[in-house]
């Protein structure tokens, strides 16, 4: 290991992955933009049922979640890296939910067919879900990448008697 | 290498209240000199004027000869440790000590690398995850002049670091800045009330009172020759003693006591004959022996030496105290006989030791 590897790791011992940190907090972002978008959708009353519902909670929990892991992956503890890659697959799952759903119905209105979601509204969302599991994942790969090295440092460490 | 020159230094607030008068010292470098005196005597304001945090209002401040006197603090190359520690209470140990190179965008495996050096001199290593309210007043200390030494400034300035800790810590705490001094071998500038400090830490004292500079020397010189009253009240433990006296023929005279000169203070004092002078006797140069009587009015045995506080003559006579070898139980109101092994001599008029 390089010297400047070798500091950069040693470095770990005494401040916080914010990487992963922020990574997760901008998954919790691009949640938030998300639903934005799609909760301001008023197209007859598709939405009007229970899947809505679900979609609500759902944001609810994801976002206190993503925020408890952001807080451990700070502290790099490993197993929510696992949390992120879970709710990383969930936010790519939500696509095929709500979005499709809403981007293939027709409502009619006044004998008129209107879209629920228009391709303009449906890239968006879709953008913000995969950029929020880009970012899920991509903090959960950060922080059990930077785990195992510390892990390995401190044992180095620990072998030689210094004090970690 | 960092020498710095205060020349002709004068602070006069807004309000016209002057603090500091004509103030002249050269730090030689390596060197830790001690700015001591009563509060409101001017040292921190000189303190903060080295530091930039205070305007020069009159004189020049030189570093390696280069003037800085309106120099902005951050650009003045000096790191000071404050009184209250001024730490960061949301940042650990490592944080705070790396937290002036992070503003700087100093690249962080140099900052790591500071940082650890600095632990490592101070024995913070092992705390250095932890947060200040979890660490001790000494500890505390132990960081801020961590923050101090990662900037490797060419000068360090202390305002009076110890004065929140207890007794016991500030003896500790002062040997660690000694050491460190010693280690890094930098120029210092350290503010202290507490003539202790002063003493121990000191290669050079500066004492002041009401913002003039009244004695400038190594800690020997200002408790061995005193230049005036102020300076031979200020340095010791417990005070020297200041009786009023009159020459007389080869002798001093005093309420109830006389003490005879050696021929070298004869003839010192040759032009003060009939004059009022001023005897200063430490109170450790006074040592039971025929010649003074003193009523006892208080014994503190502090184990090695007592303490004694007596009155010359009668109980309404002239105070003097008296540090007496070995453990002694005297009574109030015993009469003893005491004597000065050394004695110095101020001119009444001007305060100023006659040599």
């Amino acid at each position: 290991m390089t010297e400047d590897r070798l500091i950069r790791t040693d470095r770990m011992r005494f401040t916080k992955n914010s990487l992963s940190s922020n990574l997760a907090i901008a998954a919790i972002i691009f949640d938030v933009f998300y639903f934005l978008k799609i909760y301001q959708s008023d197209v007859g009353t598709f939405y009007y049922n229970y899947l809505i519902g679900i979609s609500v909670i759902y944001n609810l929990v994801f976002m206190l979640a993503a925020f408890l892991a952001s807080e451990g992956v700070k502290n790099y503890k490993k197993p929510y890296s696992w949390l992120l890659f879970a709710l990383g697959a969930g936010q790519i799952l939500r696509i095929f939910i709500l979005p499709l759903r809403a981007h293939s119905a027709v409502i009619s209105s006044g004998g008129v067919e209107i879209a629920v979601m228009g391709n303009g509204q449906f890239l968006w969302v879709v953008a913000c879900l995969t950029i929020s599991a880009v970012c899920l994942m991509a903090s959960a790969v950060v922080n059990l990448v930077k785990c195992t090295a510390l892990e390995a440092h401190r044992k180095t460490l620990a072998d030689s008697g210094v004090c970690v | 290498m960092a020498e710095l020159s205060l020349q002709h230094i004068d602070k006069i607030y807004d309000n016209k209240v002057q603090a500091v008068f004509d103030f002249n010292l050269d730090v030689k470098d390596g060197e830790l000199i001690v700015l001591v005196g009563p509060s409101g005597c001017g040292k921190s304001t000189t303190l903060r004027m080295v530091a930039g945090l205070e305007d020069i209002s009159a004189g020049h401040l030189l570093l390696d000869g280069k003037d800085i006197t309106r120099v902005p603090a951050k650009d003045r190359d000096m790191a000071m440790v404050f009184q209250n520690y001024a730490l960061y209470g949301h940042m650990t140990v490592y944080e705070n000590m790396a937290f002036s190179l992070t503003l700087r965008k100093e690249n962080p495996n140099v900052i790591h690398k500071k940082v650890m050096a600095a632990a490592e001199i101070l024995g913070l290593t092992s705390q250095l995850n932890k947060k200040p309210a979890q660490l001790s007043g000494g500890q505390r200390q132990r960081v801020a002049m961590g923050r101090s030494i990662v900037r490797n400034p060419k000068v360090f300035l202390f305002d009076e670091p110890l004065s929140n800790l207890d007794a016991k810590l500030r003896g500790a705490t002062r040997r660690e800045i000694l050491l460190l001094h010693k280690r890094l071998n930098a120029t210092m500038l350290y503010v202290t009330h507490d003539q202790t400090e002063a003493l121990t830490l000191a290669d050079r004292i500066v004492c002041m009172s009401m913002g003039h500079v009244q004695q400038v020397g190594t800690p020997l010189e200002l408790y061995d020759s005193p230049n005036n009253v102020f300076v031979a009240s200020f340095i010791g433990l417990p005070p020297m003693n200041l009786l009023d006296v009159e020459v007389d023929h080869g002798e001093l005279v005093g309420k109830d006591f006389r003490v005879s000169l050696n021929p070298e203070q004869k003839r010192l004092l040759e032009s003060y004959q009939g004059k009022p002078v001023i005897l200063g006797v430490r109170p450790e140069d006074v040592e039971e022996g025929a010649g003074i009587p003193l009523t006892v009015s208080v014994n503190e045995n502090l184990g090695m030496n007592t303490l004694v506080y007596g009155n010359i003559g009668g109980p309404s006579g002239i105070k003097l105290s008296a540090k007496l070898k070995g453990w002694k139980n005297y009574r109030h109101g015993d009469r003893i006989q005491v004597c000065f092994k050394r004695i110095h001599l101020f001119d009444k008029e001007t305060t100023n030791a006659i040599r």
